[in-house]
Parts: structure tokens; C-alpha cells; sequence
């Protein structure tokens, strides 16, 4: 399914550190390596805290990683110019949890819309109304939203409005960070079915960050997870129901609740907490929640290594 | 032990935000409400805890609390209730505790308030209640301050306190909705695990689907203020009533469920 030929932008041995009190070092994301392909999504799951947002900074330069590289089209894109870096930006393109943060209140939808091509010189001030309407279509909104406020819609409304507003550019990839986590369910399935066409349509790669691995599986071509910086598996998004490996992935799906689910079924979750990400374990992120804790978990972190095609995974479990 | 007739809420002159609500609840059992947001779930249970916030006014109907009208009541007969026989875990505690006290002041304040008990017995009494709840350390919690806790465990701690009196009912508003997958597994079965070893029984509002399935024996959905759909908990998943809880449960994901890609 995947062509190393179709590779869009990789991450390559992504470490973030920010300094805390004391001298101490937070390690938000530590060596993180990802793939993101053409025309496909990869959902990035982890609870709060596993450094999923800030690696969604930095693939879209908000943030400048302590080491490692990003590389777009096999171009280095950390250590661009400023001029340079805001060119890259037609490339890549972000939504956020909360659109009502992202959008001036005073400004109208019409404005919203079009500003980013406006700044780029790619639109004249008189086609403005032509191209608010032509990209209100694109996500199923009447025309004469153009004319309203950000706070006379709907959630969901608003959020339709952020994907408009972050495709006018025509970028090659569309970070998500959490854009359906504010939404009500039905919502956020008409949400997850806009994208998935427009991703048809334009062929573009969608990196989707979310904390709902049953959401995320369901039209991600590719998972990773992310416990505490690392990343601990990566698999194809049809393998998740079934063929998941580490203890982690498997602990997550187990604290799932399905609304068909028998009541009498005991909820297999992991006990206890994520440690602080001020003071890592030596060996292993996840050894004091683990139940297959061996020595050398202990003394080694597990590295992460294919262990059939497309599937990558950073357990001790797998060597043995 | 606690009936809804026909309540009917509203806040200030708008139109009602709650109408027509009933609900019949026994001893030791677990309801779940869920609806989308303004869907009025949250008003229900601030209605029978007596602290519907600014203009919020119960315009018609009665609750029954013991075969008692709680409608009748007097402000002072009601906050008797409240913390002893009824009592309430909010989405996150980190709103309802003080920041800048640490919590052993806060529960030993809290269980004074309902009880004459001398300090080192409060004390005493809370470090139990937070042992129970799951939080083995139950000393060093009463010498932390809230934000120095994680959510799962603040969310404990609010539950603990809620448990302290061993109310016949508690209310919980969106009790895991700000916690982790992991976390909230833990939360839920702390939860159904108060059923079975107290006999509480438990109203919880959420917006997850799967929890509130998984933990009612009734489940109610609600829309607009009003019940799309009321009844035992597997009539409601198999054979919904209402186009509305169709689209609902369609939509929630699932691991077995519809695949987009």
C-alpha cells in the first residue's frame, strides 16, 4: 500500500526538549521518525502529554525541533529562511481544536476565507466574493454564510469554515490538531466524511492528531501511537482492530467503550499514571504501567523496528 | 427513591431549556442521560440538587427524593440533603476545590460542615474515604494542594468526597469527559464498583455514548430539552424509538464500526 516513492515528508529522529525549573529538561517528543505518504492520513493517537500536539507544531514550523529534521519533498525544511519558511507555509496547512480561536470575531466569513490567499498575492480583491463562494461550496455551506460572523454559526459550522479557509491555498498536507474533539458525535462524523472526500478529491496527505483511537482507525491509512515523546507503534489503520502489538496500543483499545458492549465485561485497563515527562525512565516509557515487565525493559529502551511490512513497533516483546 | 414528574425548567424569561422531564429511579440503580450540548442534561441534575445557577427556575412539575417533595422544601432542608443523602462529582474537581488550600483543610472543612466531628476524627475519616477510593496515600493527598494532583486523581478525590456520607444518590455531571482514555476506564469502573459496594445509585450526564451504555441500567436521551428516547438500557441500544438516537448511535465510532477509507 505504501511506496517509499510516495513519501511526502518525514520526520527523522525528532527530539523537542523545552528547559523547566531547576535546570531540569522536558523531553515533549523523543526521537520521533514518521512517514507521511501522498494522498494519505496518518492518525497520531496518545493521551495528553505524549508530545502529539508539539510534533504537530513543529511539522508545520510553529516550533523549531532540538534535533532531528523534517523533510518535505526531500528538502530540509527546520533550517529555512524566514522568507523561505513562509513560502513553504502554501504547503502546509493547519486546523485547530477550538476555529473560534483561530478566527478574528470581527472579521466576516468572506474576509476569513480569503485572506490567506489575499496575503499570498494569489487573489485580486475583486474576486474575493467569487472565491468565498466557490470554497463555501467545497464544504457543503450555503453562499450567503459569506456574509455572517464566526459567531453566529454552529461548531461544526465553524469548523467546515477552518478546513475551507486552510485548503484555499491548495496545500499538499493538512495538519489536524484535535478538530473534532470539541464536537458532538454526529457532528463530528459529518466532520470525518467531509475530509475523507475532499482528500479524494485533491489528493492530499493528512496528518490527523486526535486522543480517540476508534475515531482516528476509522480513515487513517496509517496509525502511529505516542506514549510520553515516543513513539511505541505504527501500523497500518485497517490492522488496528486486530493486529496491534504493543502493550500500550492494546491497553488503549482495551479502555474503549463500545455502546454495544456487554455490561457484565470487566474494563481490562491499565492502572496507574503517566510518569512526568521532567524525569524519564532509563528503559522503557511504559514499564510501570506494563504487564509484560521483563529485566531488560529495566536496563534498555526498546528501539522501534519493523515487524511486518508497514508495522513498526518499540516492545522487548517482539525480540523474544 | 427518586421520581421526576413533568419537570419543566427555565432560565430567566427564555423558553424552557428542560420540558416535561420524568424519571422513576430505584434504589441502587444507574441512569445515564445523554444528548449533544444544550440538549438540557446537565439542568436535569442541577434541578434535583437544588442549584440550578443564576435566573434557572423550576416553572412546573415536582421531584420526589424518599417519597418527599424536594420542591417544597425550604433552602435549608435542601442544603441538609446535599452532601449527606444526595451529592454531586462535577467534570473536573479542580473547579470545585480552592486552589491555594490543600485538600485535607478543604475535606476536613467539608465534613464539618455536615457533621459535628472533632478535627483529628474529620481527618481521620477522609484519609479512609480516599484509601477506599483508590488513592493508597491517602496522607500525603491531604497535604497537597489541587494542582499538584492529576486529573484522574483529583477526580478521586472528588468522588471521595461525594462518597463520604454514603449518599442513597449521586449525581455525576460529565464525571471522565476531561480525562484520559485510561484514566476514564479507571473513573468508570471506580463507579460501578460504588453501585456494588454502597448501593448508591448513580444519575450520570455524559456525552460518551459508550459509558453511558456501558454503566445504566436506564438510558435516557435527550434533545432540545426534551426525552427522544427512555428505557431500559438494552431496549434503548437495539430498538431506538427516535430517528435521533438512530443517528446518534450511528455515529459513534467503533472498532468494528464503519470504516471511511
Amino acid at each position: 500500500m505504501f511506496d517509499q516513492s510516495d513519501i511526502i515528508l518525514k520526520a527523522d529522529h525528532i527530539v523537542k526538549q523545552f528547559p523547566a525549573s531547576k535546570g531540569r529538561t522536558l523531553t515533549a517528543c523523543n526521537d520521533v521518525s514518521l512517514e507521511v505518504y501522498q494522498g494519505k492520513t496518518l492518525g497520531i493517537v496518545g493521551e495528553s502529554g505524549c508530545g502529539k500536539s508539539t510534533f504537530a507544531r513543529m511539522l508545520i514550523q510553529l516550533d523549531r525541533p532540538t534535533e532531528g529534521a523534517f523533510h518535505y519533498r526531500g528538502k530540509d525544511i527546520v533550517n529555512l529562511s524566514g522568507k523561505e519558511k513562509w513560502l513553504n507555509r502554501k504547503n502546509m496547512q493547519m486546523v485547530f481544536q477550538d476555529p473560534q480561536a483561530t478566527f478574528n470575531p470581527k472579521m466576516k466569513i468572506i474576509d476569513i476565507l480569503t485572506e490567506p490567499l489575499v496575503n499570498y498575492g494569489l487573489l485580486n480583491r475583486r474576486h474575493k466574493e467569487e472565491k468565498a463562494r466557490e470554497l463555501l461550496h467545497m464544504v457543503e455551506l450555503p453562499a450567503e454564510f459569506s456574509d455572517r460572523f464566526p459567531h453566529n454559526m454552529s461548531g461544526g459550522q465553524r469548523q467546515r469554515i477552518s478546513i475551507a479557509r486552510a485548503l484555499s491555498l491548495e496545500p499538499e498536507i493538512l495538519v489536524c490538531d484535535e478538530a473534532t474533539s470539541a464536537l458532538d458525535v454526529s457532528i463530528q462524523q459529518n466532520i470525518i466524511e467531509l475530509l475523507v472526500k475532499l482528500q479524494k478529491e485533491k489528493n492530499i496527505s493528512i496528518v490527523f492528531i486526535c486522543h480517540d483511537i476508534a475515531l482516528v482507525q476509522s480513515f487513517s491509512h496509517q496509525v502511529a501511537v505516542m506514549y510520553l515523546g515516543h513513539v511505541v507503534e505504527v501500523l497500518p489503520g485497517s490492522e488496528v482492530g486486530t493486529g496491534t502489538v504493543h502493550p500500550y496500543t492494546q491497553a488503549l483499545l482495551g479502555a474503549l467503550f463500545s455502546v454495544h458492549m456487554d455490561q457484565g465485561k470487566k474494563i481490562d485497563s491499565i492502572e496507574g499514571e503517566v510518569p512526568s515527562p521532567l524525569k524519564l525512565p532509563k528503559g522503557c516509557p511504559f514499564l510501570n504501567r506494563c504487564g509484560f515487565c521483563m529485566d531488560r525493559c529495566i536496563q534498555e529502551k526498546p528501539g522501534i523496528r519493523e515487524v511486518a511490512p508497514g508495522h513498526q513497533v518499540a516492545c522487548h516483546i517482539t525480540t523474544v | 427513591m427518586l421520581d421526576i414528574n413533568d419537570l419543566t425548567v427555565r432560565y430567566g424569561k427564555e423558553e424552557p431549556i428542560l420540558k416535561h422531564f420524568n424519571l422513576s429511579m430505584k434504589k441502587g440503580e444507574i441512569i445515564s442521560i445523554v444528548g449533544e450540548s444544550g440538549s438540557g442534561k446537565t439542568t436535569v441534575i442541577r434541578a434535583v440538587l437544588g442549584a440550578l445557577p443564576g435566573t434557572g427556575k423550576i416553572v412546573d412539575g415536582d421531584i420526589l427524593f424518599r417519597n418527599q417533595s424536594l420542591t417544597q422544601k425550604s433552602k435549608e432542608e435542601w442544603r441538609e440533603l446535599r452532601g449527606t443523602k444526595m451529592s454531586m462529582i462535577f467534570q473536573d474537581c479542580q473547579a470545585t476545590l480552592d486552589p491555594i488550600r490543600k485538600i485535607g483543610k478543604q475535606y476536613v472543612e467539608y465534613i464539618r460542615t455536615h457533621s459535628r466531628m472533632p478535627r483529628p476524627e474529620a481527618w481521620k475519616m477522609a484519609v479512609d474515604m480516599l484509601v477506599k477510593m483508590r488513592l493508597p496515600e491517602g496522607e500525603n493527598i491531604m497535604n497537597s494542594y489541587p494542582h499538584q494532583l492529576s486529573g484522574g486523581m483529583r477526580q478521586r478525590v472528588g468522588i471521595a468526597m461525594a462518597m463520604t456520607f454514603q449518599p442513597e444518590l449521586l449525581l455525576a455531571d460529565e464525571p471522565t469527559s476531561a480525562l484520559d482514555v485510561t484514566t476514564q476506564a479507571q473513573i468508570v469502573r471506580q463507579m460501578a464498583e460504588l453501585r456494588d459496594d454502597y448501593d448508591t445509585g448513580i444519575i450520570i450526564v455524559t456525552h460518551n455514548l459508550g459509558v453511558a451504555s456501558y454503566l445504566g441500567d436506564q438510558l435516557i436521551v435527550m434533545k432540545n430539552g426534551r426525552i427522544v428516547d427512555q428505557g431500559k438500557r438494552d431496549d434503548v441500544i437495539d430498538h431506538p424509538a427516535s430517528e435521533y438516537t438512530k443517528t446518534l448511535l450511528a455515529a459513534v465510532p467503533e472498532m468494528e464500526g464503519k470504516r471511511f477509507v
